[in-house]
């Protein structure tokens, strides 16, 4: 039972890593602490559920561009002029992204015609580890999780467009004296940023079952995984989301699923008190 | 006379209501070396921002190779060929020497990068060895050395150095110095210095004098009388 909490608990923490990796990205490079990202993933995820009569793979396309279009449009029409107006204030950004998740929350349950949906992949078949059998695609959704790390990872090294936004993350006016075009790197990174939350909220309907309330379970549970990884660190998020997967399968199964969010509490307050800046500490310093 | 490269008319900018620079006019000729003296707080970082992009002038204009660039963001100036160094806070820490390096050429193509690194390396052999190490690490000299070389990298008409001499040892200036007026000599390059330190009119074709956000004078940098613009200026 233990090994089957873990593998569940592994499981979640790797669904509930996307999100927060997009958290991360967006908040390193752009300062801005995005709440909408999960809700717009979950629309793109219900655009997907929609469209799946037209074939799985031009489903799953609609819904990653539609979260992708999103997200660089709220950042290129809205956020981008108004970080020009009022510098970026924080709070004030956290407030409007929050008003954007409830606009597209909204959307989301006018918009489809059902309220909670189940996204049904072809079944590939079952894993065994050890006793514990294990769904194939819930081990693809892992693999997926920890690829886009290495993805992310990769572009950074090897692409300018990479380079861009680690530079606009170390030092914005540098980068702007370099000859960046921050506004856009801002964009299209809040983009994959948003792409990063349709996937978690793609497997999430993969998985589980997905409602118009789901993106905000996801942002409010990526918010306390981010805090706890360090706000704006990649690689922190990722742990932390593994820790909090296992936390939230264990709590369940000892607990009670009403004590899996105490249990998430408990160990946010701890964590802070111990580490203010998260187990790998904040990256984002301009 | 080589023809203007650079023109400031009537720039006012200001910090709510404060006045950091007042109808400021400044001009540079291609190949010149520029050097804009005065005390601290005399509004001489806010004039460099300003020509850079990074700040928004309320009142006037500005032309640079006969364009107006008043509305230009800071990227679209550095690719017309203008860029700013700034005095501090100038590199990516968390980059290696060689990134860094390659940040500063960004608009160059993969093969003129290559070329270009390698130039800066012979001005700053120093460089050289530290290609992987976090710029962050470097020692102050190598730091601003790593920044002057990104200005080279950057291969641009016009280079604006803020306060090149700041915190660094006199005779480390002299070679900064003496650098910078020999790639002018090689590449015709346009150079414009604020500075506080006298040195810098070693190298300057040309002197503005700024205080309190106005321009008090601009004299060509041999007929200036160098002792009264120490008293006055540069507080030494």
């Amino acid at each position: 039972m233990v090994l089957q909490g873990l593998i569940t608990g592994i499981i979640i923490g790797g669904i509930l890593s996307l999100p927060v990796m997009g958290v991360a990205l967006i908040y390193g490079v752009t300062g801005i602490l995005n709440y909408a990202i999960a809700t717009i993933g979950t629309f793109g995820a219900f655009t997907t559920w929609l469209l799946l009569p037209y074939g799985l793979w031009p489903a799953i396309l609609a819904g990653l561009l539609t979260s992708f279009v999103i997200g660089f449009g709220i950042q290129q029409f809205l956020l981008n002029p108004l970080i020009k107006k009022k510098g970026n204030d924080l709070t004030l950004f956290f407030i409007i992204t929050f008003g954007i998740a409830t606009i597209v929350a909204g959307l989301t349950k006018n918009f489809f015609p059902r309220p909670t949906i189940s996204i049904e992949l072809p079944k590939l078949g079952t894993l065994f580890i050890a006793d514990v059998a294990v769904d194939i695609n819930k081990v693809i959704a892992i693999a997926i999780a920890f690829s886009i790390l290495l993805i992310m990872r990769f572009l950074e090294k090897t692409t300018k467009t990479g380079k861009s936004w680690i530079a606009t993350s170390q030092n914005l006016k540098m980068a702007k004296l370099v000859g960046i075009n921050v506004e856009f790197v801002y964009s299209l990174v809040s983009g994959i940023g948003h792409i990063l939350g349709f996937i978690g909220a793609f497997f999430w309907g993969v998985l589980y079952n997905l409602t118009v309330n789901t993106g905000w379970d996801l942002c409010f549970l990526g918010y306390i995984i981010a805090i706890v990884g360090g706000i704006g660190n990649v690689w922190g998020g990722m742990i932390s989301a593994l820790i909090m997967g296992v936390v939230i399968s264990f709590a369940g199964y000892w607990l009670g699923g009403m004590w899996q969010s105490v249990a998430l509490y408990v160990i946010l307050f701890a964590i802070l008190i111990v580490a203010p800046k998260g187990i790998l500490g904040s990256e984002r310093s301009v | 006379m080589p023809p203007l490269l650079l023109e400031a008319e009537n720039l006012t900018v200001t910090y709510g209501s404060y006045a950091a620079l007042k109808k400021v006019n400044f001009s540079v000729f291609e190949g010149e070396i520029v050097a804009i003296v005065g005390p601290n707080g005399a509004g001489k970082t806010t004039f460099l921002e300003t020509v850079a992009g990074l700040l928004k002038p309320k009142e006037g204009s500005l032309k640079f190779r006969d364009r107006n660039i008043t509305k230009l963001g800071p990227f679209q100036r550095r690719k017309m060929g203008l860029m700013l160094i700034p005095q501090e806070g100038n590199l990516f820490p968390s980059m290696p020497v060689k990134e860094n390096l390659q940040l500063g050429a960004f608009f160059q193509n993969k093969r003129s990068t290559e070329e270009i690194l390698n130039r800066v390396y012979r001005i700053f052999p120093k460089l050289q060895d530290r290609t992987r190490q976090l710029a962050g690490t470097l020692s102050g000299g190598e730091q601003r050395m790593l920044a002057i070389g990104m200005g080279i990298a950057a291969n641009v008409k016009a280079l604006m150095i803020d306060e090149l001499s700041l915190g660094l040892a006199p005779k480390v200036v002299g070679s900064l110095l003496s650098i910078l007026r020999d790639l002018r000599d090689e590449t015709g390059i346009t150079i414009v210095l604020s500075e506080q330190s006298i040195k810098a009119l070693d190298i300057a074709d040309r002197v503005y004098g700024l205080e309190a956000g106005e321009i008090r004078f601009t004299e060509r940098a041999q007929q200036l009388d160098r002792d009264l613009i120490k008293s006055l200026y540069l507080g030494a």
